[in-house]
């Protein structure tokens, strides 16, 4: 597993030149199963010189006469020594040393070091703890193991996006998803969002055409001090990916035959009463969208108003109608992978297909990746790699959200409608196209889900090359050059008659980005650089970096005639159409110091001044900084008693800055629109265009780049031989001057001005804890679990401003925010009003609440802490992984569970539905009095579950505090021994469950979706697919 | 040194593609940086247009009890639950939609082009009259200049229609003469047909329109200055320069096309179809008043009877395809190409019948009452047959009577007809006058459930980011300054 990894080196490796010296020696060192073993520091007694193995686990010394032996030494292998008499060649088979702590890590830039090293928190996945489990998003693969991440997916829906946030949320309105890096390059991970995120058909987040079985190991650059050398992109932390590379053991061909199957089913939904039907307060109602009718057993039988074959049918439950909706889905994923060389001249062929059909009608994801990548080295000095990547995901999705979406009406169907019949193609349209549905205005689930579709199909290329020149053995030139392109079609239809859009839409979005990317690194490194044992390495670089997007938004209202959906269909193309362009470019030059005393005692020092194009010209160069230590202890005082074999304690201190977005400099304007969801106006009118002042006003004083300022502390231990180990971050972050669009006054005409201000804070502790109960021959068992808990503040904003919402989609009275002295993105709506001993008023004149206090905190998405464990038992050939979490605290505001309440379909509202209810909460009496008595005015049960489902009420805010089973995987591995012929390298067998069980105490919803996907709005639901549950097996076949 | 050679070779390499200039992309291609000021005059129009037929229409078409609610925010203002709304209304659609484009106008032409400039205080002047009537104080003096005033202060009422030099705060009255004046300028730059929307670049019906607005901004102070009013009316009667056609009505034209429709189509008839009926109150008072067919050119009978549903009641509201909902005179006969309307030649008449009544302003009362129902009449579209048997049938309706309070009630009554489908302005007047007389909505709640809503809360996002916003807000129940 860590020879792929360590190959990362081969950038970094110093060869050694000949010089006047004695003589030479060489090797090949490997690892106790024969795989060669990179990065290994070889020195020789004479203490002049040292050296590393390559990827191919070979060095080559020289030696003085002095010299009487040679030793090898490495973080995962015990250090050996050996003589040297008058040997020319010396292999050597290191043993692994059981060490957790020490492993490698890839940290930024590619640059490979010693976990020991770092002065900083950093964590990393390897493969089989990402791949073959039924999962195509690497951001969703994380889930669970990662100590002060926060994950939660959009919904179970086909290629829905996944918000991720490492250490809390550090920019008012910049992105707070980290960057992505793969394989040294950065690449985009946006949603590329021109959708509105209340209605749409959650888009994907762009890592997700990356394909898990391609990748080798993921690792996470948590805090500044970690991600300094990406610049400003990496404020928010970095994801760095390293895809499998070509060299296989031993030089020979490698192909890896990898193929799953798995189903996937929706859960989550909140139960359903079965008790009465369609109607209201009692009543039948034909046109109801609610199940306030009358009890099932009463009269009327035969009332329904579906029609089935001209007949009526009979008004009764259909228990399973809304869970019925959703199919099962399936996910088949394939994939090739051909390794051939040696560390000096190999490639890698890999092609996957995977397709996953959601659990919604109509929703599906596809994606093919085809790479290629080589590497050679020239002349023995001169490394030239490179890959390229081509990739086609294809996503179809339906419109979801409040109202007129299939998902909007499915939210508490009433308990007496039948879909089935409309399932049928046909059937849920009329014969001239329109809606069919038995409640007038209503839409039709199925012509929902069948006609008002998304679709979107991207073509990405990844692509880099890599030079690298060892000018002397102590000196490394290297250029690398990364491409990431892409281009994204979509196509969004609403059908005639569709309710969001009677007169028909068609948009067609291409969305073109592309992202240039070129390092140039200059690596100097010393052994014994002015006294023994003190070594150094310097890193100068300077990085380019240009992205460009492109936008074209083309919409096609008021369709001629039904079924077309060309947009030449269109009758209006001017409402909403649309072009966007960014250029937005940087110059970065970086220098890094590492200086490290017997391996114990290290220092490292980073700068890194940007140049960036977006920041006006007196204010477009910034500088910073950052500075760690780590001081392995238990070296130092040389403790290995049995208990303690392993301590560190780290700390840093980090700055990094940040630019604006492209274009905020000037004032522009732009053609002017209004209105929102329920009555619209765009120009132009007719031929008439208009022209208004953008919202947004451009600031007076030269903006400054942002700045993050980051304090981190930490210790490692290692117990019983590495039997325990304990992995303690506390940090502490101030993001200031942020460049953001404050909110202003509204009456001054402007809805905000580009400024730097405010300042959030983001405290946390994580806390990694790995324990091996037993290991022996033939079973071990794993525990490795991790603690997150982070708390954000938004410290202040601007002088007289104490919230505003945060960029993006709201409805209003639900708003995500941004509030003074509260955490970062709660949402504010209308409350009820207390007394004084908090409990809510009820009006005395109608038994409901007093009018609501507007503006308030109504949920807080913020959890107190997270908690991730994973249990891996390994028995001879066969092993079981279980990943749970548990999340505590947070709360989600969910539209669905409203819905289920206010159409009285939630199980809770068949219960005593005769008997009259008193909403819970107090009555001034004597009015005015400020003196309060128990509210005792009855309502009707109806009523009383319509006010609880008010849809943005604080009765549908939930505590989402929930344990969840996220992942389990069994496997059986057949190794090569058991295969007599030559063809058959090895067989591995697996079942895995994904999303297996979840238990949500507080909640009747799953609380883990947030339907805006990535982005910086969290904790609503508001009718999106709920969540799935993933079933499957594999088999990975290696030749 | 070899060595040092090739480094500063591959880094020249490297920075030779970092020339001058290569940072120096960061002008938008997306968005002009400058327009002319022919694409913001139809801006402020239409912004102006659709902030009054809008959300603030629905409400006050509700308080003033034109329509009823039915479902969703409709239902919940309709008994008066208006905290928390209206955010669009006030941030988009008149603060950051007209008035600061007003401004841009204003402050970009005045010197060069006054034609536009001229039109732009005139509408200025309109909205202000309109946010301030709805929601009292409001800024006006330091709104819509940017950076400039960056917490606005909130003008008192009586400052803004009267005007206070000490605090920099110009009249609406002078604001207006300001505009007409501008119009008699020089102008480098004039609108024309495509431009100006509404008088197709026709200067002296500006004029009229200013005058008329002056008219509007006089009755609605007439409580309060009457000295002001009389003056102002006397002086705009002896200009004799004000709408006096129907067909010089200040409305601004939408068109049937998606996202050209006006918003009481857009809501009523295409995205929120259930949300607003016929009030049958009004129904009620339109029976009694033997006006049904006029009140037939304003509200549908699908089912050949006109189905009204009460306001503030909780009762199943009647199938949504028998329900009477606004006609075409409102939302077009193709569909959303009908007019918002402003201000309107009947409107003209009512005021000049009242302030014949009350403030003895020249004319006969009852002759400009006649001539104001019968331009109401006249404008929805009823045919000279209907409306001669209307006055002939109906003449204690149509002709004034009784004391000066019975007369003011019967015009402002039949103002109340009239100005169905613009709530706003019929809520003006029914704050400033009690009439017509109504009644409660059932289930009424929000800040009193006791008055009928005297003004808008203020708006949460104006709340939150103005130090300057009065907080607490006042409640709904307090009277602005116009109305005693």
């Amino acid at each position: 597993m860590r020879k792929a990894m360590l190959t990362l080196l081969a950038g970094i490796v110093f060869m050694l030149t000949a010089a006047a010296q004695d003589r030479t020696i060489t090797g090949r060192l490997v690892d106790d199963k024969g795989a060669p073993v990179a990065a290994v520091s070889v020195t020789s007694s004479d203490g002049k010189n040292g050296t590393q193995t390559d990827r191919d686990g070979k060095y080559s010394i020289v030696i003085s006469n002095k010299a009487k032996t040679l030793t090898f030494s490495s973080v995962n292998y015990e250090t050996t020594t050996r003589s040297i008499g008058n040997l020319g060649v010396i292999n050597v088979s290191l043993v692994n040393a059981n060490s957790k702590l020490e492993e490698v890590v890839v940290t930024a830039l590619g640059i490979v070091r010693d976990k020991r090293s770092l002065g900083y928190a950093s964590q990393s996945l390897k493969t089989d703890q990402i791949a073959d489990r039924g999962e195509l998003n690497v951001v969703n693969a994380l889930q669970g193991k990662i100590a002060g991440v926060s994950i939660t997916g959009a919904s179970g829906a086909a290629g829905a996006s996944t918000n991720i946030n490492i250490r809390g949320i550090t920019s008012f309105n910049g992105n707070n998803q980290p960057l992505f890096v793969v394989d040294g390059v950065p690449i985009s991970n946006d949603v590329d969002r021109t959708s509105n995120s209340l209605f749409d058909s959650q888009p994907a987040n762009r890592a997700l055409d990356i394909d898990p079985n391609t990748v080798e190991s993921v690792n996470v650059l948590k805090g500044p001090a970690a991600s300094v050398l990406y610049g400003s992109r990496a404020s928010a932390g970095a994801i760095i990916i390293t895809t499998k590379k070509g060299s296989t053991k031993g030089g020979k061909t490698e192909i890896v035959v990898t193929s799953s199957y798995s189903n996937q089913t929706a859960v989550g939904l909140p139960k359903v009463q079965n008790d009465y039907g369609q109607g209201l307060g009692g009543v039948y109602n034909p046109l109801s969208t609610s199940s306030w009718g009358p009890r099932f057993d009463a009269t009327p039988t035969i009332a329904n108003g579906l029609i089935v074959g001209g007949v009526t049918q009979n008004y009764k439950a259909y228990p399973t109608n809304i869970i019925d909706f959703f199919e099962v889905g399936s996910i088949f994923d394939n994939s090739l992978v051909i390794n051939s060389g040696d560390a000096k001249q190999n490639y890698i062929f890999s092609l996957s297909n995977a397709n996953n059909k959601g659990i919604l009608p109509n929703n599906s994801l596809d994606r093919t990746s085809l790479k290629f990548g080589a590497n050679t080295v020239l002349r023995d000095k001169i490394k030239l790699g490179g890959s390229i990547t081509f990739t086609n995901t294809l996503q179809n999705g339906i419109v979801g959200g409040n109202g007129g979406s299939a998902l909007g009406v499915l939210a508490g169907l009433a308990r007496s409608i039948d879909l089935t019949s409309y399932k049928t193609k046909g059937n849920y349209k009329n014969l001239d196209g329109s809606n069919n549905f038995l409640i007038p205005n209503i839409e039709n689930p199925y012509f929902g889900a069948n006609e008002n579709t998304t679709k979107s199909n991207v073509y990405r290329y990844l692509g880099n090359v890599n030079v690298g020149y060892d000018i002397t053995s102590w000196l490394n030139v290297s250029y690398r050059l990364g491409l990431d392109a892409y281009t994204d079609r979509r196509k969004q239809v609403y059908a005639v008659t569709s309710i969001r859009n009677p007169a028909g839409q068609i948009i067609e979005n291409t969305i073109v980005r592309t992202e240039l990317n070129g390092d140039l690194i200059v690596t100097a490194k010393k052994s014994n650089l002015f006294f023994k044992k003190f070594d150094a390495t310097l890193i100068l670089g300077q990085n380019v970096n240009q992205r460009k997007s492109q936008s074209v938004f083309l919409q096609g209202d008021g369709l001629a005639f039904p079924g077309f959906y060309n947009i030449s269909n269109a009758t209006t193309l001017t409402n909403g159409t649309f072009e966007t362009n960014t250029t937005r470019r940087l110059l970065g030059y970086y220098g890094q110091l590492s200086l490290s005393y017997s391996n114990y005692l290290f220092l490292e020092l980073t700068g890194r001044a940007d140049q960036s194009s977006t920041l006006p010209k007196s204010t477009n160069t910034y500088f910073y900084p950052s500075a760690s230590v780590g001081f392995v202890f238990t070296d130092a005082l040389k403790i290995d008693n049995g208990f303690l074999n392993y301590g560190k304690i780290r700390g840093s201190v980090a700055k990094v800055g940040r630019d604006a977005d492209p274009y905020q400099l000037t004032n522009v304007y732009t053609s002017a629109a209004y209105g929102n969801n329920v009555a619209a106006f765009s120009f132009p009118l007719g031929t008439t265009a208009g022209f208004g002042t953008s919202a947004r006003i451009a600031p007076i004083k030269p903006l400054t780049p942002e700045f993050t300022t980051s304090y981190e502390g930490g210790i490692n231990l290692g117990f019983f031989k590495n039997r325990i180990t304990l992995d303690v971050a506390v940090f502490d972050q101030r993001s200031k001057n942020q460049i953001i669009n404050v909110a202003l006054a509204p009456s001054t005409g402007y809805g905000s001005k580009t400024t730097n201000i405010g300042e959030l804070s983001n405290k946390g502790v994580e806390v990694l804890f790995t324990v091996t109960p037993v290991t022996n021959k033939n079973f071990k068992w794993d525990i490795s679990s991790n603690y997150t808990r982070i708390r954000n503040k938004v410290l202040s904003i601007s002088p007289g401003i104490t919230s505003f919402s945060i960029t993006g989609n709201a409805f209003v009275g639900s708003v995500p925010s941004i509030k003074v002295g509260e955490a970062y993105g709660v949402i504010l709506g209308g409350v009820i009003p207390r007394s004084p001993d908090g409990k809510r008023i009820i009006n005395p004149a109608t038994g409901l609440y007093q009018p609501l206090i507007a503006g308030q905190v109504l949920a807080n998405p913020n959890n107190d802490y997270s908690l991730g464990f994973t249990n891996n038992f390994s028995y001879k050939n066969v092993s079981l992984s279980v990943t749970c979490d548990f999340t505590k605290g947070g709360q989600i505001l969910s539209f669905t569970s409203g819905l289920y309440k206010s159409r009285g379909v939630l199980a809770e509202t068949g219960v005593d539905r005769e008997l009259p209810r008193i909403l819970e909460g107090v009555i001034e009496f004597p009015a005015g009095s400020g003196k309060y008595i128990p509210n005792n005015i009855q309502i009707p049960a109806q009523t009383y579950w319509q006010v609880l489902g008010g849809l943005q009420s604080e009765f549908n805010v939930y505590d989402a505090t929930v344990f969840r089973v996220r992942e389990v995987a069994l496997g059986l591995d057949i190794p090569s021994t058991k295969f007599t012929g030559k063809f058959l390298k090895g067989v591995r067998f697996s079942v895995f469950a994904r999303n297996l069980f979840y238990y949500a105490p507080n909640s009747i919803i799953d609380p883990g979706v947030n339907t805006q996907g990535a982005g910086n709005i969290r904790g609503l639901e508001l009718q999106s697919a709920p969540n799935a549950r993933t079933v499957g097996a594999n088999i990975k076949i290696t030749l | 040194m070899k060595n040092l050679q090739y480094f500063l070779v591959i880094s020249l390499l490297t920075f030779s593609s970092c020339k001058k200039g290569f940072l120096d992309v960061n002008t938008t291609p997306n968005n002009p940086t400058a327009v002319p000021p022919s694409v913001i005059l139809p801006n402020i129009t239409i912004a102006t247009a659709f902030a009054n037929g809008n959300d603030l229409n629905r409400a006050a078409s509700v308080l003033i009890q034109h329509a009823a609610g039915v479902a969703n925010q409709v239902a919940a203002y309709d008994v008066y639950n208006l905290d928390g709304a209206f955010d669009n209304q006030w941030n988009s659609e008149i603060y950051n939609g007209a008035l600061n484009n007003m401004q841009v106008l204003i402050d970009q032409y005045s010197a060069t082009s006054p034609a536009y400039s001229g039109i732009a205080k005139l509408q200025q002047a309109y909205l202000i009259s309109m946010t301030t009537d709805l929601w009292g104080n409001v800024p006006y003096s330091q709104a819509g200049k940017g950076l400039l005033f960056e917490t606005p202060r909130f003008d008192k009422q009586e400052d803004i229609y009267q005007g206070n030099s000490s605090l920099g705060i110009v009249s609406l009255f002078d604001l207006v003469k300001d505009g007409i004046n501008d119009l008699g300028k020089p102008s480098l730059l004039l609108p024309n047909t495509v431009s100006d929307i509404v008088y197709k670049g026709d200067l002296t019906k500006w004029r009229r329109m200013g005058n008329t607005l002056l008219l509007k901004l006089a009755i609605q102070i007439s409580n309060r200055n009457p000295a002001l009013a009389k003056s102002t009316i006397e002086s705009v009667l002896t200009g004799n320069n004000f709408i006096n056609s129907n067909l010089l009505d200040y409305e601004v034209p939408f068109a049937s096309a998606v996202g050209n429709r006006n918003p009481i189509f857009d809501f009523n008839n295409n995205l929120r179809t259930g949300d607003m009926m016929l009030s049958s109150r009004l129904l009620t008072l339109s029976r009694n008043l033997n006006d049904t067919v006029r009140l037939a050119k304003f509200f549908t009978k699908p089912t050949g009877n006109f189905v009204g549903f009460d306001n503030g009641s909780t009762a199943a509201a009647p199938a949504l395809a028998n329900r009477s909902k606004y006609n075409a005179y409102l939302t077009g006969t193709v569909g959303g190409e009908a007019p918002i309307r402003l201000m309107t030649f009947s409107q003209v008449n009512f005021i000049l019948a009242e302030s014949a009544l009350i403030l003895a302003t020249p004319g006969s009362a009852n002759t400009y009452y006649q001539a104001g129902i019968m331009s109401s009449m006249q404008k929805v579209g009823m045919t000279p047959a209907e409306i001669t048997t209307y006055f002939t049938t109906n003449p204690t309706v149509v002709t004034l009577s009784g004391t000066t309070e019975q007369m003011r009630q019967q015009i402002i009554t039949q103002k109340y007809i009239s100005w169905i489908g613009n709530g706003i302005e019929a809520y003006n007047d029914y704050r400033r006058t009690g009439y017509p007389v109504l009644a409660l909505a059932l289930n009424a709640s929000g800040d009193n459930p006791n008055v009928l809503p005297t003004r808008l809360p203020y708006t949460p996002a104006e709340l939150a980011r103005n130090p300057n916003a009065p907080n607490p807000r006042p409640k709904s129940d307090v009277k602005v300054w116009w109305a005693l």
